[in-house]
């Protein structure tokens, strides 16, 4: 008895739907997965901003195809079994031929193979790791992956006669990618690594993690985690007496995204540069409509995404797949707010511009 | 929207053997195991590790249901002198030690990252996933788990474990050995969950540690007691209901327009309200376990 | 040395507030209450709600506490007895049901990002070789003093020596004239309150989120069996216990086995530790560590 009421309120409400996705014709619909919810909800929203702000650019300019630009925002919940569903639910039931997404590479990766297993175009706008390669054909990034991140680090740290650091970053395919490669760099300067530890997200307290990495007595501490995990580290790093030696962030906004700025005073590091040649206007616009500065510079990667994305499927000349793949490879060089975007032959972005920063009471240019 | 109805019958099968698996150890045995999840769990991530190496799938199942018995044979020797309550809480530390390793042992499992790209079981020529198919595969695996579990409840075996549940001393002094049965109970159960943790590795193409999560045995739990704890039909129903709340409430975020933390905490919310409700209106479940009468 | 003492104490006091409640409720319902750890997030969040309005820190605690409490009795009036009356096995899976739907009315009000009580950061105290933060200090003695309270309260009171009487045998504590109803909402009202300071601590000293409850069950669980469920001070112990032994795990320095220098447990194998120890003292101590009761063979 029960259950046929639930079967019925289902039926109603799938009908509804379909009703609703029937009249939405007019529009060309795109998807995306974001971190709307856990430790990256603040880059998550900044990430939502960017692609609002990227469909009424579009919108003011006469659409896509001569229709409206509509993007389908999901949660990942920042998991990837919720974000596997949301990409389901945007690949089969809102039919959209492109999915952007996400932030963290253990995420990104998954999703990736998914969407392009079947047959529709990934594009990914916030995750760095190098294993992003080897999602496949059919997926592209608009963000430079962390080979190039690590070696910008590398360089700047040892340039700083900072000769023996610990490194911390989160235990997932960013953290690791991230973290080889330094340590790589590092090492081949000349460098000396004493301690790398990669933490499990999630967690409440990391002070056994800091702990662990200051027994072997670093100079420096080169660090990389997520918004609210950053804020929890930097706090306890300050606790602990810790933030006394020099802190490089790998991503600095991202790290100190949600950190109290006492914590965080003093730290540099490096960013991707987020004010190319279209930056300024975007940073404008962002002003405009939600009355504050960029939160991070990973709104400007999701905008660019939007924007190539559109002007691919104008190319293409109908909101297909296969026929997105091909002219997405020949949209590029496209001058975005990130600067100019061209991508190599695995699809991936072959520059990318790195900003020197510090902390001082916010992010800015060193 | 034919599709996402097929996904939500597909993960509806696979539950539902969850919840028969736990059904025979909880609802039948009395054993009261929180730590259930880490049969599926070794079952799904046995099967994502031997295809990544490249053998196929039906080698993955099967070293999966080894492992998984072997768990359950740990779990059920623990529980030798173990009170009830202890041993829900012991199994409890068992499945999340499984996951801590799971977590950190990259080598093998992929750590936090998981393993990505598990095949599909069934390629249409494109190389997508065939759902149909997969769905067919699964409501099969129901079909036989559910003849299997009626069969066994109906047997010998179903009505020593009943006795056990009910009145250890009887079954005792009638000759039972009740860690041999409570053995044989947990490793059977643990059988079943295994193929539907291996099924699941294959459906998402994904297996992560957060799949032996303690909330997601609380899930399984949840569907058993519903649909009714001791009835093999009550609690392949409760599963398809469960699970259709689950999948129901992101289209209620589309439709009211109501932030992603307010759909999480509706989701739970309601799965709670309704266990809560069924406890105390209706303990035995919506299709309560059948007592024969004695004639 | 001072450093491990440390980071021991503070730990224990983590987890100790909360397993003792656990502990002292045990006995009287006889089931394990999954729920009551959901109490600890309640306490936590409810102290920032009154300190958001405005009242100061210890008086929002007190607040929060005694709200818990009542919070706690009345579940336990209105759910737990009408589930009892169905089983053990039953009553737990409906502090299961509980726990999910605190969970969501929490998650629901204040969404899931973690929250702190106040925006600035408390400043390192150096003692010694050691750093420890004034948070931590509050937390440590907080915790231990009302265990000591507690034990004074169970020991040396009239009103304790009716509970621990009712904790070991109702009905005759009931005919010796120990009014059973109420002795039993205070012991309840008691295991809130003591959770919703546990919660608070644990929320000083880390952050304040919707998983506060989750992430204690196991440890907490650990460390009420280990001292054995009934057994208020035997949970205290038990949460010592296992404090030592996961600080022990990550803190020793296995370098000498490789031959290089700082090679150390990953972190994320720590609750593993506790869990081992745990597993280990069921095999051999059934009924926990402490356990002094004659069974029949």
């Amino acid at each position: 008895m029960k259950f046929a009421k639930e079967l019925c309120i289902s039926a109603v409400a799938s009908a509804l739907l379909s009703i609703a996705t029937a009249s939405a014709a007019q529009t060309v619909s795109l998807g995306a997965v974001l971190p709307l919810t856990g430790a990256s909800a603040s880059v998550g929203d900044d990430q939502r901003r960017g692609i609002e702000l990227a469909v009424e650019q579009v919108n003011a300019h006469n659409g896509v195809l001569g229709q409206k630009l509509q993007v389908v925002v999901e949660d990942s919940g920042g998991n990837a079994a919720t974000a596997l569903s949301s990409a389901r639910k945007l690949v089969s039931v809102n039919k959209v031929p492109v999915v952007l997404g996400e932030f963290s590479s253990g995420i990104t990766i998954p999703v990736g193979e998914y969407v392009v297993q079947q047959g529709d175009v990934h594009i990914n706008i916030g995750s760095s790791s190098p294993a992003i390669r080897k999602i496949g054909e059919g997926s592209f990034s608009v963000i430079g992956l962390d080979d190039l991140s690590a070696r910008f680090a590398a360089g700047d740290v040892f340039a700083q006669s900072l000769k023996d650091v610990a490194f911390i970053a989160p235990n997932n395919s960013y953290g690791q990618g991230v973290a080889s490669e330094f340590k790589k760099r590092f090492e081949s300067l000349g460098g000396k690594v004493s301690s790398v530890v990669l933490y499990s997200e999630g967690q409440s307290t990391y002070r056994r993690e800091l702990q662990q990495m200051s027994r072997s007595s670093p100079q420096a501490y080169v660090y990389s985690a997520y918004g609210q995990e950053a804020a929890t580290i930097n706090r306890e790093a300050y606790e602990l007496g810790l933030s006394k030696k020099k802190w490089y962030g790998i991503y600095l906004t991202m790290c100190t995204s949600d950190t109290v700025p006492q914590a965080a005073q003093g730290q540099e590091g490096l960013e991707v540069a987020s004010i190319g040649a279209g930056g300024k206007t975007y940073e404008q616009a962002y002003r405009e409509k939600y009355k504050e500065a960029p939160k991070s510079s990973f709104g400007s990667y999701a905008y660019d995404g939007v924007m190539v994305a559109a002007a691919a499927i104008n190319k293409a000349g109908a909101a297909d797949p296969a026929k997105i793949r091909a002219a997405m490879k020949t949209v590029v060089p496209y001058n975005g707010a990130t600067g100019t975007i061209a991508f190599d032959d695995a699809g991936q972005r072959k520059e990318q511009p790195y900003d020197k920063v510090k902390f001082d009471t916010k992010v800015v240019a060193r | 929207m034919y599709s996402f109805l097929l996904h939500v019958a597909t993960l509806s099968c696979i539950y539902a053997l969850f919840g028969l698996a736990l059904n025979l150890q909880a609802g039948f045995a009395g054993l009261l195991n929180f730590g259930f999840v880490a049969f599926a769990g070794v079952g799904a991530y046995a099967s994502a590790i031997t295809s990544s190496h490249g053998y196929p799938a039906p080698i993955g199942i099967l070293f999966g249901v080894v492992a998984a018995m072997v768990v359950g044979f740990f779990m059920a020797r623990l529980g030798r002198n173990l009170a009830s309550d202890y041993w829900a809480i012991a199994t409890l530390a068992v499945a999340e030690l499984i996951r801590t390793v799971a977590l950190n042992e990259n080598w093998l499992t992929g750590g936090a990252q998981g393993i990505s790209g598990v095949p599909a079981l069934f390629r249409s020529a494109s190389g997508v996933q065939n759902d149909p198919a997969f769905f067919l595969l699964a409501l099969a695996m129901v079909a036989i788990a559910l003849f299997a579990c009626v069969r066994l409840s109906r047997g010998r075996f179903g009505r020593a474990i009943r006795l056990m549940r009910e009145e250890p001393a009887l079954a005792t002094s009638l000759g039972y050995q009740l860690v041999p049965l409570k053995v044989k109970a947990t490793v059977t159960s643990a059988a079943i969950a295994s193929v539907g943790g291996s099924l699941l590795a294959h459906y998402m193409s994904f297996v992560g540690p957060d799949y032996m999560l303690a909330s997601e045995t609380f899930v399984i739990w949840t569907m058993v007691m519903i649909g009714g704890l001791g009835n093999n039909f009550g609690v392949v129903l409760g599963a398809l209901l469960v699970e259709a709340i689950y999948s129901a409430v992101p289209f209620a975020k589309d439709y009211l327009n109501i932030s992603s933390d307010i759909a999480g905490a509706v989701r739970l919310g309601t799965i709670g309200v309704v266990l809560l409700g069924c406890l105390l209106v209706r303990p035995g479940g919506l299709l309560p376990e059948k007592i024969r009468s004695a004639t | 040395m001072l450093q491990f003492i440390v980071d021991v104490l503070i730990r224990t006091s983590d987890i100790m507030l909360v397993a003792v409640g656990l502990s002292v409720v045990y006995s009287l319902v006889k089931f394990p209450n999954i729920a009551h750890v959901q109490y600890a997030m309640l306490g936590a969040f409810g102290t920032l709600a009154l300190n958001r309005t405005g009242l100061p820190f210890s008086l929002a605690l007190i607040g929060a506490c005694i709200a818990t409490g009542v919070v706690a009795v009345l579940l336990n009036v209105l759910v737990f007895k009408r589930l009892l009356r169905s089983g053990s096995s039953i009553a737990m899976i409906g502090s299961l049901a509980i726990s999910m739907i605190l969970i969501a009315v929490v998650l629901g009000i204040a969404g899931s990002r973690p929250f702190r009580y106040s925006s600035g950061l408390s400043s390192p105290i150096t003692l010694g070789s050691t750093i420890i933060s004034v948070d931590q200090i509050t937390s440590i003695a907080c915790g231990f003093g009302c265990v000591a309270l507690l034990a004074v309260l169970l020991f040396k009171t009239g009103v304790g020596r009716s509970m621990r009487a009712m904790s070991s045998n109702p009905a005759l504590a009931a005919a010796t004239g120990v009014d059973g109803a109420r002795v039993v909402n205070g012991i309840t009202f008691l295991s809130g309150a003591l959770a919703a300071l546990g919660g608070t601590m644990l929320g000083l000293t880390e952050s304040v989120h919707v998983g506060l409850g989750t992430n204690l069950l196991l440890p907490v669980f650990a460390a009420a069996i280990l001292g054995g469920l009934g057994n208020p001070l035997g949970a205290a112990a038990g949460a010592l216990l296992i404090s030592v032994s996961e600080t022990l795990v990550t803190n020793l320095d296995f370098g000498w086995l490789f031959g290089t220098t700082d090679v150390y447990v990953p972190v994320t194998y720590i609750s593993a530790a506790s869990f081992v120890i745990l597993l280990v003292a069921l095999l051999f101590r059934p009924y926990g560590i402490f356990d002094r009761e004659v069974r029949r063979v």
